[in-house]
């Protein structure tokens, strides 16, 4: 059998929070500084919002995508799409549409789409009385809108798909592209995803789960605290993230920087329950992606975890990374960075991603912030608190696992 | 005899949205040349339908150039709630 095409991640792009660069967000992750504050909105229409989040507040679409795009994207397209020209520039990849780029293609994730766009639409319809909605409503709000955007701006003709995996998206959409860099049948792929999950509906419906954390102008940026023993619920957030991934030798081959491999991808589903996730079900997601790797539990120096600081989801994760680490567990380094970013819905995974394959490049793995003191049902890993893990970091481990059941693990080796 | 106003309307929407200068938003500039494809012009429909208080109907001939447009436009009886 012939051996399979390796995969390297050659460039990697985001729209944060902070509205830095890439190196600045990292810096801030190592730092355990959060992004977290409190987002308001009050109008004439809805009765007044006020719930930690994180927001990109400085982002400046015509600045970054120029004057006419912007008006036919929903936001969570514009922050997606300017991600994914962040991830090319990165990449040392040129700007040009004409090479034919057949075999180059894009694989994006978003939970929920252009929910901006339907809430605008709605509002007109039923609270405003109008009978019509603006003419681009559809391409605004489509949920394969921003993939499309950036298979048009970056000329890329081979598929564009767009996964819809509530909290794993992003997750699910780079790690279905692994095979076909592997087979050959693509050479390059931009992936990652983008979420604009603020509107007022959304928040509304998050906080009637009652699984968002609360907090006011002063404790907001602490809201997220996983793992701890005060923690209190997740925070949404809006952002965007791409890499650029590779078939090895054609990196190789053009000179292009590798920030590290791309190297297993482990896909499972607890069917189970619809949010109560599963220590079974991720243990199998953990050990496919290591072995899908060619790598053994032991080279696993970092796993950017889930951890979205609910009651009940980060006991579970801790449990399936002990089922799977066995007596090693206490030496395996974890840390979630939720308590940063927030979570991202769609966008996460790949920022997390983002985060891990970053922290194999640095040898640099940042902490969970605000974790003073851990919970006794998480505790049995070597949590990272305080400030950032220095080390030999070999190989990484980044879980995203999303309410229905679907668990996606993304297994990255160091490049050197 | 085209209407004076509607060619500002027309030309102030595509300064603001396409950066395209007034000054090109003549009656015999073709549309294709303005590069509005279709989906910006059923954006200047509804910026019309809006504006004016009309109603665009279905089946009208896809204009080729902005004297058409304004042909089309021109020809539309104000509503009520304009």
């Amino acid at each position: 059998m012939a051996s399979a095409r390796r995969v390297a991640v050659t460039g990697l792009g985001l729209v944060n929070p902070f509205g830095g660069d890439l190196a600045d967000f990292f810096g801030r992750m190592l730092r355990g500084e959060s992004a977290i504050r409190l987002f308001t909105r009050e109008d004439k229409a809805t009765r007044p919002l006020a719930v930690p989040a994180v927001r990109c507040a400085s982002f400046d679409a015509e600045a970054a995508l120029g004057r006419s795009l912007p008006f036919t994207m929903d936001r969570y397209s514009q922050l997606g799409t300017t991600a994914a020209l962040s991830a090319w520039l990165d990449a040392g990849l040129p700007r040009t549409k004409d090479a034919p780029r057949n075999d180059w293609g894009v694989s994006w994730g978003t939970a929920l789409g252009g929910t901006l766009t339907f809430e605008s639409g709605y509002m007109d319809l039923l609270r405003n009385g109008r009978e019509r909605v603006p003419p681009l409503s559809v391409v605004l709000g489509m949920s394969n809108a921003a993939a499309s955007h950036i298979s048009i701006q970056l000329g890329l003709g081979a598929s564009s798909t767009t996964y819809t995996v509530a909290c794993a998206s992003s997750a699910v959409a780079i790690g279905e592209v692994l095979s076909k860099i592997r087979s050959g049948e693509a050479t390059l792929m931009v992936v990652g995803g983008s979420e604009a999950p603020l509107s007022y509906g959304v928040v509304r419906a998050w906080e009637a789960m009652r699984v968002l954390a609360g907090g006011d102008e002063t404790s907001a940026a602490r809201a997220c605290r996983p793992f701890s023993s005060d923690r209190q619920g997740l925070v949404l957030g809006e952002g965007a993230g791409a890499m650029i991934l590779e078939d090895w030798d054609h990196a190789v081959g053009r000179g292009a920087r590798i920030y590290a491999e791309f190297a297993g991808y482990g896909s499972t589903s607890d069917h189970d329950h619809l949010v109560r996730p599963n220590v079974e079900g991720q243990m199998r997601a953990m050990r496919m992606a290591i072995q899908d790797g060619g790598l053994t539990p032991d080279e696993i120096d970092y796993i950017n975890a889930h951890g979205t600081a609910t009651r009940e989801g980060d006991p579970i994760e801790i449990a399936a990374i002990r089922g799977v680490f066995g007596p090693r567990s206490d030496a395996v380094a974890v840390s979630a960075t939720k308590s940063m970013h927030g979570h991202m819905l769609g966008a996460t995974g790949v920022i997390e991603a983002i985060i891990t394959v970053m922290s194999l490049a640095s040898q640099e793995a940042p902490p969970t912030a605000h974790l003073d003191e851990v919970d006794r049902d998480c505790t049995g890993v070597r949590h990272i608190t305080g400030g950032p893990l220095r080390g030999s970091l070999r190989a990484a481990l980044s879980n995203s696992f999303a309410f229905g059941g679907s668990n996606t693990v993304l297994a990255f080796r160091a490049a050197h | 005899m085209m209407k004076q106003e509607n060619l500002t309307l027309l030309s102030e929407f595509l300064h603001k949205r396409e950066n395209i200068e007034p000054a090109r938003v003549t009656p015999e500039a073709s549309l294709e040349e303005l590069k509005i494809d279709s989906l910006l012009l059923l954006e200047l429909l509804f910026e019309f339908e809006d504006k004016l208080g009309v109603t665009m109907p279905h089946d009208i001939t896809p204009p080729k150039t902005v004297g058409d447009l304004l042909a089309i436009v021109d020809g539309l009886r104000v509503g009520k709630d304009a």
